[in-house]
């Protein structure tokens, strides 16, 4: 009976759920501190390549999607977007950047972090959110700040040697513009050493990732939504390292155990789009109930991987700079139909997954639009029964709790017709 | 729909192999050069009310002219297109050509060539991008020869230059007669409109037929008329240029990405098309989708205003255009510090033939001008 009512409990706080609440409070106590301290800061956009910052003696960094994901996880993120709606942002527009437009022209008020420290510069890229761009542009016209722009073609196929290039030499130039800004000096062997750390981890992320495949899975998509944090403020860093490698051993150590997140699972759904930072505890606790796991997304088993990979794509000490242009594709959006399908299909596959989940999400039109197909395909070609709701990933107020889960109902009677056809054939 | 198809149909019977082009910012002349008839798929406003087909492949949270442009290509229309062009103009737009072969699979129509192009989005002064252009466009032509069986070649390159170039200054022209008062802009927007479906000769004829007709009857506007600079993708829907017009608004200024921004710029005829192209996007007039035109774009923005004497600016704002809505606030308050007043009109695909809400505000801003004027 206990181990029933923790099952019904939905998403619990793990060791390592501790160990990350204490990674993220030092990653932006040390962000300000070094920034107060003169660093050199950088804001940038999640595929923007941090390890190259470690090739700098003090140059930190900031990431206002991390920052903005996490300001809707603790609920401020109406409160940013309203303040940004005021200075005449539309509400058609993305709610990250409405977030941190709020937060930011706030002076950091009422965030969970007080906010970022003011940037010497500016990165953005365009492969994964092209509207990134005109975000970041707003505070480089507003502060002066300069902003650079790196270019990565969108990748309807494997990225071809053009691209690799042009990205490379685009790398080039950011490292020339930061030590032209800071004065500081570019030194490529601690690229390396950051690159052989976000190896390790990434393995580790990958062994965490694929305790989904156990019955009852041995994470849930929150896990990895909640997980995923540190890689976007840590990454090239030990720590991070050391942390995937708990998390992992972790959930293979509670599966060993016969601890598992759903306990009474009987449905095995996939998520597709960006987490809904505001509905994780409300919607994993009411999933659960429903003996419903989310035991994989799409937003985070690309992390690692290239262009419709499933299996990590693993650092080979060459040179820092082509791996990290190959790894510029390593999110989901920069990749066409085909390859997310690829990737998908792997997943529905490897992980042995009842029902898919699309999450149309108005504030992420590069994920969302294709979704409608992507639908089709998973039901038509690999016979997955799935079901799209409309989440906003951090505006509470573009989501329905109660239209949502009738949706997600109706794919779970789906899901046990198909269970009874079979067993009655 | 029934002129486009027309046209298109017209272009086919002489022979000419179609390439409908995604917007905004395409190769015109490269086509043109090769033997190919390229057709711009914006301005399809007035022909598609309705968009079904499309709604089955995209969410209603796309812009309007991604969603006519996937109706259009849905509604048998492909069958009538040799091809498609389309280059990174925006996130929505770049996810398009595979659930374009989604659609039509679903409709038992053969797939489309698609050729795809990027276009560098840096700085020219962050990064030198001209080797990746280059090779981007000599990528393309390879593979317009190869599979729509067409050469290229240098002289025909020059020509279709020098054709695209006289119709983008005649086009510049017709609207000059707008801001003179001389003619509507309902009736520059409809001739421009239907010049993305024309071959570029024929749309040389329309301009100069168009330019004798205004000579003719040259008029000023009244002085007290209200100038403004109107802005956006797409023009504004021809009922609600009435309403500005019928509140005695004159437009004095363009800075709509499917008229001047597309029209303002042609560089020197070259023969080397990776020239050309380079310096046509490195220089094309600033627009919210061309990432690496930011900084000159606020300029841009206040020369038209302080050239043409324009006292506001109507932003035709296309609904979910994220470039474009990112802009406004900032716009708004640089317009603000000039002391020009600016009105932004939402337009969503279903506004088009509602505009009956956006009459008082129309009006009210044409007052407001009045009383400034």
């Amino acid at each position: 009976m206990a181990n029933e009512n923790t099952a019904k409990s939905g998403h619990q706080k793990t060791a390592a759920g501790r160990r990350l609440s204490k990674i993220m409070f030092n990653d932006y106590m040390n962000l300000h501190q070094k920034a107060g301290e003169g660093a050199f800061v950088v804001w940038m956009a999640i595929v923007v390549p941090a390890e190259l910052f470690s090739g700098f003696e003090n140059v930190v960094y900031g990431v206002p999607e991390s920052h903005a994901a996490m300001s809707a996880g603790k609920g401020v993120g109406p409160l940013q977007c309203e303040k940004a709606e005021k200075m005449g942002y539309s509400m058609d527009l993305c709610s990250y950047a409405r977030i941190d437009l709020g937060t930011a022209f706030d002076g950091g008020k009422d965030s969970p972090t007080m906010g970022l420290p003011k940037p010497h510069l500016i990165v953005s890229n365009n492969n994964n959110c092209s509207l990134l761009v005109k975000w970041f542009d707003i505070y480089h016209r507003t502060w002066g700040v300069p902003h650079f722009i790196l270019d990565v073609p969108f990748c309807y196929e494997p990225q071809n040697a053009r691209d690799l290039d042009y990205i490379v030499t685009q790398y080039r130039d950011l490292i020339r513009t930061i030590e032209n800004l800071s004065g500081q000096t570019f030194n490529i062997e601690r690229v390396r050493e950051a690159l052989e750390n976000t190896r390790d981890a990434l393995a580790n992320w990958k062994r965490f990732l694929k305790t989904a495949a156990s019955r009852p899975a041995g994470l849930t998509a929150f896990d990895s939504f909640v997980q995923m944090a540190p890689y976007l403020t840590s990454r090239g860093t030990k720590t991070l390292a050391d942390h995937y490698r708990l998390l992992a051993e972790e959930a293979e150590d509670n599966i060993a155990k016969g601890i598992y997140p759903v306990p009474n699972e009987r449905y095995r759904l996939l998520w597709d789009n960006i987490a809904p930072w505001h509905q994780l505890s409300r919607m994993s606790s009411r999933l659960a109930s429903l003996d419903v796991n989310l035991i994989s997304a799409s937003y985070t088993y690309c992390i690692g991987t290239v262009e419709g990979e499933l299996d990590l794509f693993a650092y080979d000490g060459g040179d820092p700079l082509v791996y990290l242009a190959r790894m510029q594709n390593s999110s989901i959006c920069p990749h066409g139909m085909s390859l997310r399908f690829r990737a998908m299909r792997r997943a529905i596959e490897d992980w042995g997954v009842d029902g898919v989940i699309f999450a149309s999400n108005r504030s992420c039109k590069v994920y969302s639009i294709m979704q409608m197909d992507m639908l089709k395909r998973v039901t038509n070609e690999l016979g997955i029964p799935a079901v799209m709701i409309d989440v906003d990933h951090a505006d509470m107020r573009k989501y329905s709790e109660e239209q949502s889960f009738t949706r997600i109902e109706a794919l779970l009677e789906v899901i046990d017709a198909r269970r009874k056809e079979a067993k009655l054939s | 729909m029934k002129n486009i198809m027309d046209n298109i149909k017209r272009l086919k019977d002489q022979g000419r192999k179609v390439i409908g082009c995604f917007p905004l910012y395409p190769p015109l002349e490269l086509f043109h050069s090769m033997g190919l008839a390229p057709v711009t798929l914006w301005g399809l406003r007035d022909s598609l009310p309705r968009v079904a087909e499309s709604d089955r492949h995209i969410q209603p949270y796309a812009c309007s002219v991604a969603r006519r442009l996937m109706e259009f290509l849905l509604k048998e229309n492909s069958s009538a297109l040799d091809g498609l062009f389309m280059y990174n103009a925006c996130d929505t737009l770049r996810n398009l050509p595979e659930i374009i072969d989604c659609g039509l699979a679903d409709a038992g129509r053969p797939p489309l060539p698609i050729f795809k192009m990027h276009i560098p989005a840096v700085p020219p002064d962050q990064t030198d991008s001209r080797p990746y252009l280059r090779a981007s466009i000599e990528g393309l032509i390879g593979e317009l020869e190869k599979t729509c069986n067409v050469t290229f070649a240098p002289d025909k390159f020059r020509r279709s230059i020098s054709l695209y170039r006289e119709m983008r200054e005649l086009s510049k022209m017709l609207f000059a007669s707008v801001a003179d008062g001389s003619m509507s802009y309902g009736e520059f927007s409809r001739i421009v409109t239907e010049g993305w479906f024309i071959p570029v000769e024929d749309q040389l004829l329309v301009l100069q037929s168009a330019l004798r007709d205004n000579f003719r009857k040259k008029t000023k506007p009244s002085p007290e008329s209200p100038r403004v600079v109107v802005s956006g993708i797409l023009p504004p829907p021809l009922p609600m240029i009435r309403d500005l017009e019928n509140a005695g608004i004159t437009v004095v200024g363009n800075d709509v990405a499917s008229q001047n921004r597309a029209l303002h710029y042609s560089p020197p005829a070259v023969d080397d098309p990776a020239e050309y192209y380079i310096d046509f996007y490195h220089h094309h007039y600033p627009c919210t989708t061309l990432l690496h035109s930011a900084d000159r774009r606020l300029p841009a923005i206040r020369k038209l205003v302080s050239d043409t004497g324009a006292r506001g600016v109507v932003f035709v704002g296309e609904k979910f255009c994220e470039y474009e809505y990112f802009e406004f606030p900032y716009l708004e308050q640089i317009l603000k510090e000039m002391g020009i007043r600016a009105l932004l009109l939402d337009i969503s695909l279903d506004d088009d033939e509602n505009t009956a809400a956006y009459t008082t505000r129309i009006e009210t801003f044409a007052e407001l001008m009045h009383s400034t004027v």
